[in-house]
């Protein structure tokens, strides 16, 4: 969340990929930092040690929603 | 001027803070406009003035909202010099509260207190238990910072944050260098400090772990043995000390503990190099473990826990006997979460009248 908000304050397009765990403190981030608006996608928990072939899987199920969200 | 709530009693103020989750589920001492003036007026400061803004959730941690947090965890107000210089602490960017408030990993400032205001302010415990229940003084003092930590930072379980366990630290985790038993310079003097100045040290730490030694006066290689004991505790492979390296980690020595160590000549600076010399770990150890943490060395290659010996605070508390403690840290944020001193400034405190309340009662 960190590193989107400095992003989008930079005037980057900024979208920040949050696992539904830590999905509440992302909102708590955003609202914290000024930018409650900031773009976010929602990814499963845990994403890390899951190994190649599932991250694969998550970032093409995502991907399309990515670049969607990256040209608004 | 802080928001406030209303209630009948302090019974139904008390269910309202836990409610509100303004508590760490215990029970506090009402705030009341009476006992927050009493607390401000006792640091001879301005309410309003502010020690800085205190993330995550960016509150501006004023004096009178520090007092807040003190009246809520039962200080008295001798024990606001260090409250205030704990938060001053703890707002020092080298210390990294912000990403600290935030991180899955267990940690929990522990503040670390030296000088005179050991005894001027409350009777700050450095014996047997300091770090347990039936000391005011430590277990105030620390509740105070938690407690402005969640309220003026914004730290909440789950939400902000996500420490996945926490540790008992987190209710409170103060105690004062025990001065008197050391043979050892005070460690406020090793960071820079005169013997005289009051000072807190703050250190992002766990929860402490034992390191059992027992003493052999006969043995010619004694500290050695308590030496390699205490480093395998520091930063054994399970740390993050031994996987990202480079932040602080405490070693607190009983007194036995401490005068092995001194009798074999060393001083506190050839401790500190002692142990930085012992806390290395071989390319192959870190990426049995943890590979992802050892991936960009070289096989052969080694790493050393610490930047430097100084990020190893070493101080002396504690009964004597077998058990010193180390607490190992989290080594992130941009600062490598830094330990932290920071004078305690006494001159400014005033003293009050014992507080009565309407019938009379002390």
């Amino acid at each position: 969340m960190r590193d989107g908000i400095e992003a989008a304050k930079q005037g980057l397009p900024a979208l920040a990929l949050v696992t539904d765990a830590f999905w509440p403190q992302g909102d708590f981030v955003a609202e914290s930092f000024g930018m409650p608006d900031l773009p976010r996608l929602q990814l499963p928990h845990p994403i890390a040690g899951t190994g190649q072939a599932r991250m694969q899987a998550v970032a093409e199920d995502l991907v399309d929603d990515m670049i969607k969200a990256l040209s608004a | 001027m802080t928001g406030k709530l209303f209630a009948e009693n302090e019974a139904e103020a008390l269910e309202q803070l836990h409610a509100q989750g303004l508590t760490d589920g215990l029970p506090v001492v009402i705030p009341t406009d009476e006992r927050v003036a009493r607390m401000v007026l006792a640091t001879g400061q301005a309410a309003e003035l502010t020690l800085g803004d205190m993330g995550p959730a960016g509150g501006s941690a004023t004096i009178e909202k520090i007092a807040v947090a003190a009246v809520m965890a039962g200080c008295l107000p001798d024990h606001m010099p260090v409250v205030i210089a704990a938060i001053e602490a703890i707002l020092n960017p080298a210390f990294d509260l912000t990403e600290m408030q935030a991180t899955t990993h267990c940690t929990a400032p522990l503040i670390l207190v030296n000088g005179p205001a050991r005894a001027a302010c409350g009777g700050i415990a450095s014996g047997f238990g300091a770090l347990g229940p039936g000391f005011r003084a430590n277990a105030s003092i620390g509740r105070a910072v938690r407690l402005a930590m969640m309220n003026i930072g914004g730290a909440r379980p789950g939400i902000s944050d996500m420490a996945l366990l926490g540790h008992p630290g987190k209710f409170s985790y103060c105690l004062a260098e025990d001065e008197a038993s050391s043979p050892f310079e005070p460690l406020h003097v090793s960071r820079g400090f005169s013997a005289e100045d009051s000072v807190v040290t703050v250190v992002g730490a766990e929860a402490p772990h034992s390191v059992m030694y027992s003493g052999d006066a006969d043995a010619g290689d004694d500290h050695e043995r308590l030496l390699n004991v205490l480093a395998i505790g520091l930063a054994n492979l399970a740390t993050n000390n031994a996987a990202l390296t480079g932040g602080a980690a405490v070693v607190v020595l009983n007194p036995e503990h401490a005068c092995i160590l001194a009798g074999a000549g060393l001083a506190r600076a050839d401790i500190c190099a002692a142990l930085y010399d012992r806390c290395v770990h071989t390319t192959e150890a870190l990426a049995a473990v943890n590979p992802g943490f050892a991936g960009r060395l070289k096989p052969g290659a080694v790493r050393h826990c610490f930047k430097e010996p100084s990020q190893i605070l070493v101080l002396v508390a504690g009964g004597s006997g077998l058990y010193s403690m180390v607490m190992p840290s989290w080594c992130a944020g941009g600062h490598r979460n830094e330990a932290v001193s920071q004078a305690i400034v006494l001159d400014l405190f005033c003293e009050i009248p014992v507080q009565t309340d309407t019938n009379g009662v002390v």
